[in-house]
Order: C-alpha cells, then sequence, then structure tokens
C-alpha cells in the first residue's frame, strides 16, 4: 500500500505526465460541452422546425378543395432526434440527413435529399468525445507511459528499481496503473457530469464508459508489450505512435477501401434517373400501363382504375407510386449495399481498435450508420401511412373536409 | 559553407545507417506512394464516370419526344460537378457534397449522393488522401526522425567536440537544418509526380506549381519548428514530447475546435428551414401553373393593354405560358436570394474556421490546398451557381417555346381528349434548349489568390520560427 501512495506521489510531481493528464480533461471536457451545444442546437432547430412545419399545414389547410391539390401542395416534416447521449458522438449526423421534408409524391426522388450543414466541417471533422477518446486518448497514453522503464533505464535507477522492489514487476504495474487509471478518469468525469446534466440513462453511460476503458486497457497493453523491448523513450515513442498512426489511419483506410471494393452500392445517382424516367414516361403511355401494376400492389383499387379524362389526380398519384416500384430493385440493392457495407466495417473494424471504440460509442449514441438507415426507414413507413391516407380519399373522390384532414397521419417522434 | 554541408551529409548518412530512421522513412514513402496512387486512381475513376453521365444525361434530355414544354420543366434534367485534376491530388470536399444535381422548375434542389453517405464509418481518418497524408502524417515522420538533431550531440556528449572545432552554433544549427529540409524536399517527390500527372490531364501548371511550394512551404515551417525544439530542449525525450503536444494541438485539435467555434458563432439555417421560411415569399409570387391566380391579374392586364385586346385567347402570345415564364423569374429572384445568402454565412463560416490557420499551419496547409486544387467550398457554390444557370436557362427556354409556338386554345382544352392533347405536344427539336454542361473550377489565377491567406499564414509561421531559431542557434552551447 505504501508503495501505491509513493508511486501517486511520484505521479503528483511528475510535471510531463501531469502535463498529458491536464490536457486528457481538457480535452475531453471541451468535446462534451461541444457536444451538448450542437445537441441544444439540433434540438432548437427541429422545435422550431416542427412548429413552422405545422403552422405551414394550418395555412394550407382550406387552400385546396382538391385531394390532388393538398397532396401536392402539403409537405411534411421527418425527422431523427438526438438521443440523450448523441453529445458524445455525433456520427452520422454529420453526413446524414436528420430531417426530411416529405411529401405524397413518389419518394424516391425525395429521400435521397440531404440537408447537410457546411461541407468544410464535414471534411475536418467534428470534436466530439468519440474523437477524444478513440483517437486523441490513445496518444496521450502513449505520451504517459512510453518511458516508465526506459526513464528509469537512462537515469541508471532500472536495476536497483528492480531489486529494491517486493516483486520484478510491481513498480511498474503500480506505476502504470495508476497513470492509466488517471487517465480513464480524466476522460470519464467530464463525461459523466455532462451525463447527469443532461440526464442520460446510467446504462449507456456505463456502457460508454466500458469501451473507453477498454480501449485504454488496449493501448496500455499494447504500450506495456513495446515496452519490453529495452528501447530507449525516443525510439519507444517513435515506433508507439507509429502503431497509433496504423491502427487510427492507415487500418481504417484500407478497410474502407476493401469494404467499398467487396459490396459494390449501385450508383446513387442511377435510383433517382430510373425513377425519374419511370414517373416521366407515364405522362404518354396508356393508364392502364400505370394503373395495372398499380393495382397489383394494391388490388382494394381495383375496381376504381378508370380514368376518363386524359389527366386525373389518383392516375397521377398512381404513377408516382409506380415510379417507386419500378425503382425498387435498385433501391433496394442501394440501401442493402449500403447495410452490409456497415457489418463488414463492424467485423473488420476489430483490426482497428480506434475505429472499433467510435463505431461502438456511435451506436450508444444512436448516431451510427444502423441509426441513419433506421431513420431512412422510418421516413418510408411514415411515406406509406401518407398513401394510405391519400389513397382512398383520391380514389373515391372524397370531400376534402377538416374533419377528414385531422385524421392524416403525423410524423411519429421516436424517443431513443 | 562546406562545414555546413559536412553536417548535413553527416545526418542523412546517420539516417540512413539508424534502423529506426530508415524504417521510418521507408514506410513513409511507402505510406505517401500508396496514397497517392489510391487517390489518384478513385479521383480519376470518378472524373470519368461523372463526364460520362453528363453527356448521357444530356443525350437523354435530348431524346426526349414531342411533349407539352411544361412537362419538360418537370422532367428536367441532372448536372454533374466533374473533379478537377487536381483533385487527384486532394479531393478537398468532393465526397462530403453530392456530386450530382437535379434540376428542374420551381425548385433548387440540393447536390445529392455525397460519397460519405454510402461509405464505412471507422474513426474519421478513413478517408486518407495524398493531400491528408502531407498534411496531417508527414509532419509525425519529421518529428520522429528530426527530434534530436541538436539535442541528440548534446546527449552524446558531441557538442563539446563539435564546438570546439571551431564550429559555430550558427553553422550546426543550418547544417541541420538543411539535412532536415532536404529529406523533405525529397519527401515532396510523389506529390510533385501527381502535379504533374494532374498538368498532363489538364490542370493549370500555376496552380500545380502553387501546390508544391504550398506544401514545401508547409513542411519547412516543420523543420524549423523541429529544429528548434530541438535546440532548446533539455532532453530528448522532452523535445519529442513537446512536438507530439505541437502536433496533437495543430493537427487535431484546433481544426476541430476551429470547426465547432465558427458552427456555434455563425449559425447557418439548414435547407429545410430556409424553404419552409421562403413560402411565404414563393405564395406571394404565386403558383405559375394557375394563370387565373390573382397574382397574376396586373400581369394580364398589361398584357392585354401591350396587344390592345380585350380577351387572353387574342393574345398573340400564349398566356399560360407567360404566366410561368414571369412566374419562374419571380420565384427564381426569391430563391437566389436565400441560396445568396445561404452561401455567404456558410463561406463567413468556412473563413472564420480557416483563421485558425493562424495558430495552426495544419489548418492552413489544408485551406490553401483545396483552394489550389479547385476543391474548395467556394469552388462547391460555384458549382451551385452555374447550376442554377443553367437550371434557369433551360426552364425559361421551354417557357418560351411555351409562350410563343403553343397555341392558348389549345393549351387550355388539353385534358378534354387524347387528340386535343396531342396538338399541346411541341417538336423535340426544341429540347436543345439545354446548353452542354461542363464544371471548371476557377481559374488558377484566382484560386492562387484564395490561396494567398493560408499562405500568408504558413510564412508567417516560418518566418517568426526562423527568426527565434537564428537566435537559438547563436546561443547553441555544450
Amino acid at each position: 500500500m505504501t508503495g501505491s501512495f509513493r508511486e501517486l506521489r511520484f505521479l503528483a510531481k511528475d510535471r510531463a505526465a501531469l502535463l498529458w493528464l491536464g490536457i486528457a480533461v481538457l480535452v475531453a471536457g471541451l468535446s462534451v460541452f461541444l457536444g451538448l451545444r450542437e445537441v441544444a442546437a439540433q434540438r432548437t432547430v427541429l422545435n422550431e422546425l416542427i412548429e413552422v412545419d405545422r403552422a405551414e399545414r394550418d395555412v394550407l389547410r382550406g387552400l385546396h378543395q382538391d385531394w390532388g391539390d393538398v397532396a401536392y401542395y402539403t409537405f411534411h416534416l421527418t425527422h431523427d432526434s438526438p438521443s440523450d447521449f448523441a453529445f458524445a458522438a455525433l456520427g452520422q449526423r454529420d453526413t446524414s440527413p436528420w430531417k426530411h421534408h416529405i411529401r405524397a409524391l413518389a419518394l424516391e426522388g425525395q429521400i435521397y435529399e440531404t440537408d447537410a450543414e457546411n461541407p468544410d466541417f464535414a471534411l475536418i471533422g467534428r470534436f466530439d468525445f468519440a474523437f477524444a477518446a478513440s483517437m486523441l486518448a490513445p496518444l496521450l497514453l502513449i505520451l504517459l507511459l512510453h518511458d516508465l522503464r526506459s526513464r528509469e533505464r537512462a537515469a541508471g535507477r532500472y536495476e536497483l528499481l528492480g531489486a529494491t522492489a517486493a516483486s520484478r514487476g510491481s513498480p511498474w504495474f503500480v506505476r502504470a496503473v495508476l497513470r492509466v487509471g488517471a487517465l480513464t478518469l480524466c476522460l470519464l468525469v467530464p463525461l459523466w457530469a455532462a451525463g447527469l446534466l443532461v440526464g442520460t440513462g446510467a446504462a449507456k453511460l456505463a456502457l460508454a464508459s466500458l469501451v473507453v476503458a477498454l480501449h485504454i486497457g488496449f493501448w496500455w497493453g499494447f504500450c506495456a508489450f513495446v515496452d519490453r523491448f529495452g528501447w530507449s523513450s525516443p525510439v519507444n515513442l517513435t515506433a508507439l505512435i507509429g502503431a497509433w498512426l496504423a491502427l487510427a489511419v492507415v487500418v481504417p483506410a484500407a478497410i474502407e477501401s476493401s469494404v467499398e471494393t467487396a459490396v459494390p452500392v449501385p450508383e446513387g445517382g442511377e435510383v433517382m434517373l430510373t425513377q425519374r424516367e419511370a414517373v416521366n414516361d407515364a405522362w404518354d403511355l396508356p393508364k392502364s400501363a400505370t394503373m395495372e401494376p398499380f393495382v397489383e400492389r394494391h388490388p382494394e383499387w381495383a375496381d376504381y382504375t378508370q380514368v376518363g379524362q386524359s389527366f386525373e389526380w389518383k392516375w397521377y398519384y398512381a404513377f408516382q407510386q409506380v415510379g417507386d416500384q419500378i425503382v425498387e430493385p435498385l433501391s433496394r440493392a442501394y440501401r442493402e449495399g449500403r447495410i452490409r457495407r456497415d457489418r463488414l466495417a463492424g467485423t473488420l473494424a476489430w483490426l482497428a481498435p480506434p475505429a472499433l471504440s467510435t463505431r461502438a460509442l456511435q451506436a450508444i449514441a444512436g448516431t451510427s450508420m444502423a441509426d441513419s438507415l433506421a431513420y431512412e426507414q422510418r421516413v418510408r413507413d411514415f411515406h406509406a401511412a401518407l398513401r394510405g391516407y391519400y389513397y382512398p380519399r383520391l380514389f373515391r373522390d372524397e370531400v376534402v373536409s377538416d374533419a377528414s384532414l385531422g385524421q392524416r397521419p403525423e410524423f411519429p417522434v421516436v424517443g431513443k | 559553407m562546406s562545414r555546413i554541408l559536412t553536417i548535413a551529409h553527416a545526418e542523412w548518412r546517420l539516417w540512413l545507417r539508424s534502423r529506426l530512421a530508415f524504417g521510418a522513412l521507408l514506410i513513409t514513402a511507402l505510406l505517401l506512394t500508396s496514397t497517392s496512387v489510391v487517390t489518384a486512381l478513385r479521383m480519376s475513376e470518378a472524373h470519368h464516370a461523372r463526364i460520362h453521365q453528363q453527356a448521357v444525361a444530356e443525350a437523354t434530355f435530348l431524346s426526349q419526344p414531342d411533349r407539352h414544354p411544361h412537362r419538360m420543366v418537370h422532367y428536367g434534367h441532372y448536372v454533374f460537378r466533374v473533379p478537377p485534376p487536381l483533385s487527384v491530388i486532394d479531393p478537398g470536399v468532393d465526397s462530403v457534397t453530392g456530386q450530382s444535381m437535379f434540376l428542374e422548375g420551381h425548385r433548387q434542389n440540393t447536390a445529392m449522393f455525397a460519397d460519405a453517405r454510402a461509405s464505412a464509418e471507422l474513426g474519421g481518418f478513413e478517408d486518407l488522401t495524398t493531400a491528408l497524408a502531407y498534411q496531417l502524417f508527414l509532419p509525425l515522420l519529421l518529428i520522429a526522425i528530426g527530434h534530436g538533431l541538436i539535442i541528440r550531440e548534446r546527449e552524446e556528449t558531441t557538442l563539446v567536440p563539435l564546438l570546439a572545432q571551431g564550429v559555430t552554433g550558427t553553422e550546426l544549427y543550418a547544417g541541420k537544418g538543411i539535412a532536415l529540409v532536404g529529406l523533405s524536399l525529397a519527401l515532396l517527390l510523389p506529390l510533385a509526380v501527381m502535379c504533374a500527372v494532374a498538368v498532363g490531364r489538364g490542370a493549370a501548371p500555376l496552380a500545380s506549381a502553387g501546390v508544391i511550394g504550398l506544401y514545401a512551404l508547409y513542411l519547412l515551417v516543420w523543420c524549423s519548428l523541429i529544429l528548434l525544439v530541438s535546440s532548446v530542449a533539455r532532453s530528448r525525450s522532452l523535445a519529442l514530447g513537446i512536438l507530439a503536444l505541437v502536433w496533437l494541438g495543430t493537427a487535431l485539435i484546433i481544426p476541430r475546435i476551429g470547426v465547432e467555434s465558427a458552427s456555434s458563432l455563425i449559425p447557418v439555417p439548414g435547407k429545410i428551414e430556409t424553404d419552409l421560411n421562403m413560402q411565404a415569399e414563393l405564395r406571394a409570387v404565386g403558383d405559375g401553373h394557375n394563370a387565373s391566380a390573382p397574382e397574376f391579374r396586373q400581369l394580364q392586364a398589361d398584357l392585354l393593354a401591350q396587344y390592345d385586346v380585350t380577351r387572353v385567347e387574342d393574345l398573340p402570345v400564349n398566356f399560360r405560358g407567360v404566366v410561368a415564364r414571369a412566374a419562374e423569374a419571380d420565384l427564381t429572384e426569391v430563391m437566389n436570394r436565400h441560396a445568396e445568402e445561404r452561401m455567404a454565412l456558410e463561406a463567413g463560416q468556412a473563413r472564420f474556421a480557416a483563421s485558425f490557420g493562424w495558430l495552426s499551419p495544419v489548418l492552413a496547409v489544408a485551406a490553401g490546398s483545396r483552394a489550389l486544387s479547385g476543391t474548395d467550398l467556394a469552388t462547391h457554390h460555384r458549382f451551385l451557381r452555374e447550376a442554377e444557370v443553367v437550371r434557369f436557362d433551360f426552364v425559361q427556354g421551354l417557357n418560351r417555346v411555351h409562350v410563343e409556338q403553343l397555341a392558348y386554345g389549345d393549351d387550355i382544352n388539353r385534358n378534354i381528349d387524347a387528340e386535343a392533347s396531342k396538338r399541346t405536344r411541341m417538336s423535340a427539336e426544341n429540347w436543345n434548349v439545354l446548353d452542354e454542361f461542363t464544371f471548371r473550377p476557377a481559374a488558377a489565377t484566382e484560386r492562387l489568390a484564395r490561396a494567398s491567406t493560408p499562405a500568408a499564414m504558413l510564412f508567417a509561421w516560418l518566418l517568426m520560427l526562423a527568426a527565434i531559431g537564428a537566435l537559438a542557434a547563436r546561443r547553441v552551447q555544450p
């Protein structure tokens, strides 16, 4: 026990170690602070948008006497609210959409719109806790641990220390444990504080802490391994930073290009083009070319497929739907390709612990690629519900009424 | 002078003999070369693919059958942002912004299908490019090899004999400096090769030379920093620690702090927000599909007076087309105003974030490199503006066909029967209102001008470090 206290005193006097630990606190604190701000800003934007969107629909109410016009002009806001842990890992929210403005026209023409922020930002990246814990923390740990033994060797105390200690490894082990523990706490305390502040679920915080601890544990093991070779401090540090470079950058880059080669994804533009052709061709085709495939999907409207005039709204919406149907295989391949890429990357990420840690934190925060795709699915479901609402009114040629408008589906808010 | 070169030469020999230095060098050279090849292959593939897609999109538009011209307005067109030749070095915002855009009447769409949306998430550094390898990781190698340049002589007690032989501190400093700078310049070779390749593919030689110059300047900044730290630090470990800290701060932390502060200090409303806020203004313009809407009464009265007739049917032009054209012009005015506001805000954000380049040479070189390569935010904005010009031109071209060639009587009766509908179909020859579109970045001189601020930042860093270095060199003592 006295040994531990002595080591703690050493640590408290080691200015370099204190500097690295101080940076760790600063980095972790700043990252959660910025994350909290960003999530608060996203919430504000969403709340405002929800208001404006509702007001906009109220303005439209009563403006159109025809269900076709109503469906054409009414947009609906769909959104993916940030979870209570999103502040720690902003993840896909930077590049993938978390809000869509859709209407009952062909969905494939709308769902790929991205309301992205400044591309310069997505390029440089956000400063969130996931970045601090997955990318910066290993470097700080390396700086803390690289000269544990080599420094004593250089000072000529190594053999003496080893000889006077109770067991051969003990002083080094205690020294390392203290530093690793201190670094872990420096990272996690700000996270916990932020979690308490916004009421993050305890399970999420515990899981995230476990991820951080395991990730740091890995790098500890790696540092200990390199330390065994008995190199000098600068050589140790160079080798360890080289390893960081390999595991944080080179291996992920290699994984990314192999995933992209292994799992081809159809060009997104292809989906759009096909959809546009299908929808536009319908204007020139006989009405039956639209109504037949439509009825295959919706047999309940089989008795309503006569289109008397050269333009009727029900036919217009039917070919919007048929446009989606035609592009369905391509669109599914695009979606499934992205899912498969994500899964494969998830498996291969075990080769690159920093990537694995980032992915794990994003999964806990609900900001992973899978979450982004799940949101896309919710938009699809909602769009289907909108169609389900408009079709009976269009096909039976009902009168637009306030009561009927009151039954229109609203985008469900999903708690995370 | 010969003494300085001898010192540099001795340093190079040492690196070649040291397994660590040699290994690190070899790995870096390999990394730079393979990254360059991979980036170049990817971007030139994208280049060809998008040129092809653009040609296909134009051919498809032109091959559309006879139609009501307004149907072609909604049929729309696609434009693709072809990556400029220098993107083989720095793809910049290419992967995070959509590369294609759907152009149609009455709407300004966003660019769609950013690569980043279909690529795997692996921590943020997985999109390794040549530019990134030079900006972020080459300095690490220089640190690993160069941190001990001067301090090593002191630690190994070879400094006393050196100085006793009459070598001055400044000579030692200069010799070591030349050694490190020489290495850096050698490592610029893959970049120079890629620049030559880019020039072969049509890149402006001026901009390409600018890229090499910018990165040379950047590496000089790192060399002078490393040399300085190596001469003032008390131990190799300390020197390495300080340099690692500077790298951590300038490469990983400050750029992201810049992004975060820009995004919270200069909020930019999103596309949906802008669209929603625009709705009231757009409604005031009126729906161009509905020629009898109250918003167009004045237009109708003016037109009737101009042609001295009393009924729209008697006008020599198609009133529905006139309304469509006027509404499009007014809508576009509103949409452009909002788009310009948004782009101005985004550019302001980018400028603010880039001003952190005074604190981080990494951020400065990144901004300069994107500007020179024609892959920066300004170039993306240029694409958006050019695409809008294409959109407005073909839509109004089609509206002109609607106004001048389609009889009003046929137009209002188009839904009566198939025959009536056929009469409103205009010949497909009219679709040649569409211009060919090839996206090109701004002229090299303009890009050089945009890169001048980042270059000035780097130059200021170099000047400051060299000045302190000159002072420190005179004080090199055993």
